[in-house]
């Protein structure tokens, strides 16, 4: 007698399309998922207890690891923390230095989604292309900052040193426009590729609003909600914020491509204001005797996976009593137990991809 | 947001700092939040472990009018689940599961998430002790 | 081939050597040949693929074992064959260690039937068309049985969608092969290659009065050799390596040494059925213009003819490389839908096509001879 049966299948933690060690615990009939249960940990590094245990000024080269494509972020968050809890305002050159590199740090990061996205397609060359611009960006913070992913640059009341080499980022932001140009010739306009993503994993609005997605994810989704707008950083930068109403995953795609071209704007802005301004002073924050007031201190940022946040609660002391992280990531992995179940496993593979989920940031 | 009306209605509601503090009836006062205020986000939980208690913080969102809101409750060992309200509370509580012990009342899902499974203790308590002895750098390890 | 038994005999009796011994190694030769040509057009087939990937994604490509990487290759067979050989503890250990010895027979058996030039096919049937498509449909067996014995859920997975594809995809191949012998009369690989021949050089070819089953037959062949667009079976981002994901080694090897194979044979049986095969793209040969109409002349056209049949393979080759380089995976429920749906009916028209040309043009020929 035959008897229908369904197949408990394990994707990951160690699989080529995870982007990283995510596991899946997936239940198929044939092909198509039934149900999906993400298991989150295994890179868990412990950053929320680490903090308790360290001065801010140890703790901050910690926390580019947090998300090791987009770094810049998270340092960011934890000086405009501390900035906020001193009382400090950043000089006007240091925040056009800021945005200039969070923002090309998010175009790197967007390049990287794009390739592995492809690369989760099937597609081999967009890949090598992304990355190959990519390089230009990483290239260029290996010569100001010495490194190439954990920047530790930000420092709490300014940047570590002066910005450099502002012709780097000109040549960089003259080129990625034509190179975009050539990926939407491969990659936009490709009958497989609309296939592929024409109509897959739909999110609607409501959904992504009430799984708590942030980001370009929800602005494909329709959602016009950018924190760039409001943040106080971003002051005196114009863009548009990108939101597109295809709600699937070809629309997650353009979103980022299009979020590349408006972060390109941000950092044309951003090197006039440098080069206008060439008056670079800092405010000193002693870090080796650094407390926080007492009090509890929250901000957020509009981060290339979606709002991150941090919240600190200090009693005072020059260790933090308590240290949250919030990552967009996290709850993308959420939504897969959702926006998995039905889909047939290859197109699951594209789904998951086009979250642009970073193991690292889930696990903190 | 009223803080006055949510007084009226559920009483024990205060505005402490910048937050609103609820002493019970917590999924109730944000389902009425939700519906009669439109906060449609629940952009994360957080637990500070404050020693007697547990507090948690609830970070609500609202698209339509941008608006932020936080609401705090102080728990012991239990608290009422949300994720009736807000899916997105399932990865939270479950975190919050993991790093202190919370059980939520209404989420079937919780599971050590980023400990192993059989993991003793909650790390982010402040009574949390690291004494397993897994760990290597113990003394009384039996691998050491 | 007659000719070439005679030439050997006569050789061998100069030297004593009995007649029986010379009727049994005329038949070992050919296929020790084989063995070693199919190695070394493997060796240079994973070559040209790595290069070429490299040069289209904007890379090198193997660079550093050998001048210009030549034998990078050779050194990662090497290593295939140095490394352990793994069986799962709880695989079906026969059938596990059968597939890839399956596998690899077929193919070898497919280079024998092809004319390399006019004088010079190995086992030459008259129905060796028919013999060739059983011949290349022979893996997917052991395709199955691998994933199947492997027992591991994705391999399992890649056999299963292996399976489909296949099936699916031998259908419009075995129309379209219908329609090219309805114009050539013949169910001859040298008979094909013959009909294709005209004054005219290239103009005879099947690829124009059978367009449609030309592009058919290209993208069945795709699909049939698990390339880009079509790789389901051995899709990474999803199922690993498929139907290959325990498999190392030696065993590996094979698989692997079969798929390029197979993609070799495919090249030339697409070169022989719609583009002429061994056939000169110039109406003459170029032996004849370059050595006039001497003896050395007779005798190079048959390694002419050999040339512009690997010309014409390595073409096809290097569109089908240049597909994998540009062209994202299809999803499991499309390339079924896309077989069924297009190609099977197109590939109908296509044979109802090729009758009428053969009924418009009468003779023998399709084209303007």
């Amino acid at each position: 007698m035959i008897t229908a049966t369904t197949l408990k299948l394990n994707l990951g933690p160690q699989h080529p399309s995870t982007h990283g060690v995510l596991r899946l615990l997936l239940e198929l009939d044939g092909e198509k998922i039934l149900s999906c249960e993400p298991d989150v940990g295994y890179l868990h590094r412990g950053m929320e207890k680490m903090a308790e245990g360290m001065t801010y000024i140890q703790y901050l080269p910690t926390v580019d690891r947090i998300d090791y494509l987009a770094g810049c972020f998270y340092s960011e968050l934890l000086c405009r923390t501390v900035e906020g809890a001193m009382g400090v305002n950043i000089p006007e050159r240091i925040r056009a230095i800021r945005v200039t590199l969070l923002e090309l740090n998010r175009i790197a990061s967007h390049l990287l989604w794009i390739g592995a996205f492809l690369m989760d397609l099937g597609a081999l060359s967009p890949f090598f292309y992304a990355m190959r611009e990519r390089e230009m960006i990483l290239r260029y913070f290996e010569k100001l900052t010495g490194q190439r992913m954990m920047y530790n640059y930000f420092v709490f009341g300014g940047v570590r040193k002066d910005i450099e080499y502002l012709e780097d980022i000109e040549e960089i932001i003259k080129i990625l426009p034509y190179k975009l140009n050539d990926y939407e010739k491969i990659i936009t306009d490709n009958l497989i590729f609309l296939q592929r993503t024409k109509g897959k994993g739909v999110l609607e609005p409501t959904t992504a609003l009430n799984y708590s997605i942030t980001g370009v994810n929800l602005r494909a989704s329709g959602v016009e909600y950018d924190l760039r707008k409001t943040d106080k950083l971003y002051e005196g930068f114009e863009f548009t914020p990108v939101v597109l109403e295809g709600k699937d995953s070809w629309a997650r795609y353009k979103a980022r491509i299009l979020e590349i071209k408006e972060s390109i704007k941000l950092i044309e802005q951003g090197v006039n204001k440098l080069k206008e301004n060439t008056n670079f002073e800092q405010k000193h924050i002693n870090p080796l005797n650094l407390k926080l007031p007492e009090g509890e201190y929250y901000s957020e940022i509009e981060a290339p996976r979606g709002l991150a946040s941090i919240y600190i609660k200090s009693t005072g002391e020059d260790k933090p009593y308590r240290l949250k992280w919030r990552t967009g990531s996290y709850y993308s992995v959420n939504l897969l137990r959702k926006l998995l179940v039905g889909e047939y496993l290859n197109d699951a593979i594209a789904i998951a991809g086009s979250l642009d989920i970073i193991l690292p940031e889930v696990d903190k | 947001m009223d803080i006055n009306e949510l007084k009226d209605i559920f009483g024990e509601c205060e505005l402490c700092q910048d937050k609103v503090c609820v002493k019970s009836k917590l999924y109730e006062v944000l389902e009425y939040i939700k519906n009669n205020y439109s906060f449609n986000v629940l952009k994360s939980i957080t637990a500070v472990d404050l020693g007697s208690d547990v507090e948690l913080l609830y970070r609500l969102f609202s698209t339509e009018d941008e608006e932020n809101a936080v609401i705090s409750i102080k728990v012991q060992n239990e608290a009422d689940s949300v994720i009736d309200l807000f899916e997105s509370a399932r990865a939270d509580e479950n975190e919050i599961y993991d790093m202190f012990g919370i059980k939520f009342i209404g989420n079937e899902d919780l599971k050590r998430l980023y400990m192993p499974e059989n993991w003793e203790g909650f790390p982010l308590r402040k009574d949390y002790v690291q004494d397993d002895t897994r760990l290597a750098w113990n003394d009384n390890s039996d691998n050491a | 081939m007659n000719y070439l038994y005679h030439l050997y005999m006569e050789w061998l009796s100069k030297f004593g050597i009995p007649e029986l011994f010379g009727n049994i190694t005329f038949y070992i030769i050919p296929f020790c040949i084989v063995a070693i040509a199919l190695l070394i057009v493997v060796l240079a087939l994973v070559l040209i693929e790595r290069k070429l990937l490299g040069w289209l994604t904007q890379r090198k490509g193997p660079n550093r074992v050998g001048f210009w990487g030549v034998l990078q290759t050779i050194a990662d067979a090497f290593k295939l064959l140095i490394k352990e050989n793994i069986t799962p503890d709880r695989s079906d250990k026969f059938l596990f260690n059968l597939a890839p010895i399956l596998v690899f027979i077929p193919v070898m058996t497919v280079l024998g039937i092809i004319p390399y030039s006019s004088e010079f096919t190995f086992v030459n049937t008259s129905t060796n068309v028919i013999l060739y498509l059983i011949l290349v449909a022979f893996p997917i067996l052991s395709i199955f049985l691998g994933g199947w014995a492997s027992n591991n859920k994705y391999s399992l997975m890649g056999a299963a969608r292996g399976i489909a594809q296949i099936l699916s995809y031998e259908v419009p191949i075995t129309f379209v092969v219908l329609s090219v012998i309805v114009l050539a009369s013949s169910m001859n690989m040298t008979g094909i290659t013959y009909a294709q021949y005209s004054r005219l050089g290239a103009l005879g070819w099947f690829c124009f009065p059978c367009f449609i089953g030309f592009v058919i037959m290209f993208i069945c062949v795709l699909a049939e050799l698990n390339r880009c667009p079509f790789d389901l079976p051995e899709a990474e981002s999803e199922l690993i390596c498929g139907y290959n994901t325990e498999y190392s080694g030696m065993r590996f090897a094979l698989f692997y040494l079969s798929e390029y194979a197979l993609l070799f044979a495919n090249a030339m049986f697409i070169s022989i059925l719609f583009l002429g095969g061994y056939l000169s793209p110039f109406g003459t040969y170029l032996s004849y213009f370059i050595f006039g109409d001497t003896h050395l002349a007779s005798a190079m056209v048959y390694f002419e003819q050999a040339f512009w049949l690997f010309l014409k393979a390595f073409l096809v080759i290097f569109v089908i490389i240049w597909i994998r380089a540009t062209l994202p995976r299809l999803a499991s429920f499309d390339l079924l839908k896309f077989s069924w749906a297009y190609l099977l009916p197109l590939s109908i028209f296509n044979l109802f096509l090729a009758v009428i040309i053969k009924f418009i043009t009468g003779g023998a020929m399709c084209g303007l001879s």
